[in-house]
């Protein structure tokens, strides 16, 4: 499966599309991970905690919009989109989006 | 570019999954997870409690005793009672607290031992005590506790889960509140161990306070008549069964020799005044 | 004891009403997605169209406001503790898009394709990113372009 953020595939043509495809995944971090990120707020830099877990999250979006063009009949993602939404208390939403297509 | 309408065969977004048993699953472990906090806290506030000192406890007392609302109902008993406990103390209970009798207009069969020696004793219960030596051994039952400094390590477990859970989830999450509520029904009692403790210490003072023990049981005989203890609420629910209670009583009167004897009757005055 | 006995019913109705009502709204986009398919909605900005072709292009949305039962709610709240995939709230983002996406299409009628589509989801309660309402808004736009015939 091919995935790009722009309009083309270069090098290739598009012959066919599907429409919209997409991926989402919800995701809590656990309470010790919640307690020492807090700490951590005290001095700032960065959460590899909280990286981690995000990128971990986004892979699974992006692994479930792949399956969802792949069921579509689709060798490609076009314009694929990323966003990111707190949904609940320390929960995050990982979203990706993008339009199924079959290359040449 | 041509479009060729299609569906997925399944929802990728959405996991097939039972989401009642994943509640039960986690709603266990969480469960498990308190009971382990509780364990520890336990041990904690053991080792805590002797250390706390009767000045500090005498501070923390007033915000206890200013959460249990209601007004003081009745001062004649409340004179009576408060003078029968001032009495047992100097005589036959050295504890270093400064006890205040409170009483509260309520049907509850029950008495509180507060921190800083607040005794709330409700009226249901002077309703149904009919001599001075069966008041007299339930207070002295109260001081058993404030002489183990059982009512520390009950208060003391309850403050800290609260602030444990409240940092967990929030304090206004809906899980804490439910927590809360739970928390609070299990804190309010004394373990059945610390209990028997107390028994063992208000019979002691009464047999020096009258030199025998009638009257000591009259009290746990009444209440099986009365109503059945589960529904009593936390004060009985936790007192060890009436029957299992009576017969511990009754073993060590034997094997101390204690004289059982006539009860003092309660005086008429105070006590036929009440309408 | 009492407040137990109304949380435990709370759950319940939450579990037995929240589930019944999300099979229903699902139903109803099933059948919505399949008279709709004809309609392409894509990301691309441009699709290979002759311009002069294209006989209006006008601006398209669709919105929802969802809200989360109270089972799935304590649920996550559970879930919250012990980290990891919160499955319980995944049927209502899941449902909150889709039902955007086809109100946007609805209001496109007989357009022929929706191009440059954008999906967005925001948390509306009481206090952000707070344990509130429980509820989320989806709203996705883009550009409806009619061909002539």
């Amino acid at each position: 499966m091919i995935i790009t953020n722009i309009e083309t595939v270069p090098g290739k043509t598009i012959v066919e599309h599907f429409g919209l495809v997409s991926g989402s995944t919800i995701r809590a971090k656990h309470i010790g991970r919640d307690i020492m990120a807090s700490l951590k707020n005290l001095v700032g830099g960065e959460l590899k905690g909280y990286t981690q877990l995000l990128q971990e999250s986004r892979n699974q979006a992006i692994d479930r919009m792949t399956e969802h063009a792949r069921q579509m009949g689709a060798n490609a993602i076009v314009n694929v989109r990323f966003s990111t939404s707190s949904i609940a208390q320390g929960a995050a939403e990982l979203y990706a989006y993008g339009t199924a297509v079959r290359v040449r | 570019m041509k479009y060729t309408p299609r569906q997925p065969e399944s929802n990728v977004n959405v996991t097939p999954t039972s989401h009642l048993r994943e509640f039960f699953v986690l709603a266990g472990g969480l469960l498990g997870l308190i009971v382990a906090v509780y364990l520890m806290l336990g041990l904690a506030v053991d080792l805590m409690v002797p250390h706390i000192s009767i000045d500090l406890e005498n501070k923390i007392g007033v915000h206890f005793f200013q959460s249990v609302d209601g007004k003081d109902a009745d001062p004649q008993r409340e004179y009576y009672v408060q003078s029968l406990m001032d009495d047992l103390q100097e005589r036959c209970a050295k504890l270093p607290y400064r006890f205040k009798i409170h009483v509260r207009e309520a049907s509850t069969v029950n008495a509180m031992a507060l921190p800083g020696g607040h005794v709330i004793v409700f009226t249901g219960l002077l309703d149904k005590v009919s001599s001075e030596n069966e008041l007299a051994f339930v207070l002295a039952h109260e001081m058993g506790h404030y002489a183990h400094r059982d009512h520390l390590r009950a208060g003391g477990r309850a403050v800290v889960l609260m602030t444990f859970s409240a940092l967990l989830f929030g304090a206004d999450s809906s899980v804490s509140t439910v927590l809360g509520h739970t928390l609070n029904i299990t804190e309010l009692s004394f373990s059945r161990k610390q209990e028997t403790q107390a028994d063992e210490f208000a019979l002691e003072t009464i047999n020096c306070a009258y030199g025998h023990v009638g009257g000591a049981t009259d009290f746990f005989e009444k209440i099986p008549k009365e109503q059945d203890p589960g529904k009593f609420g936390h004060y009985f629910a936790s007192h060890p069964e009436n029957r299992r209670r009576i017969s511990h009583l009754n073993n060590i009167i034997r094997s101390r020799g204690f004289n059982p004897a006539k009860r003092k009757p309660l005086p008429e005055a105070i006590w036929n005044s009440i309408p | 004891m009492y407040d137990l006995l109304i949380f435990l019913t709370l759950i319940a109705a939450g579990y037995s009403v929240g589930t019944l009502l999300e099979k229903r709204h699902y139903r109803s986009i099933h059948k919505r997605e399949k008279a709709f398919l004809y309609l392409p909605a894509v990301t691309m900005k441009t699709v290979d169209y002759p311009e002069e072709k294209i006989r209006s292009a006008e601006l398209v949305y669709g919105s929802v406001v969802i809200s989360i039962d109270y089972f799935k709610k304590i649920l996550a709240g559970l879930r919250n503790i012990f980290g990891g995939t919160v499955k319980s709230y995944e049927s209502l983002v899941d449902r909150a898009r889709r039902e955007a996406l086809l109100r946007m299409k609805e209001m496109a009628g007989d357009a022929t394709v929706i191009v440059n589509v954008r999906i967005e989801t925001s948390t509306i309660s009481r206090k952000a990113n707070q344990e509130g309402v429980g509820c989320l808004e989806a709203i996705a736009y883009g550009t409806a372009l009619t061909l002539e015939k």
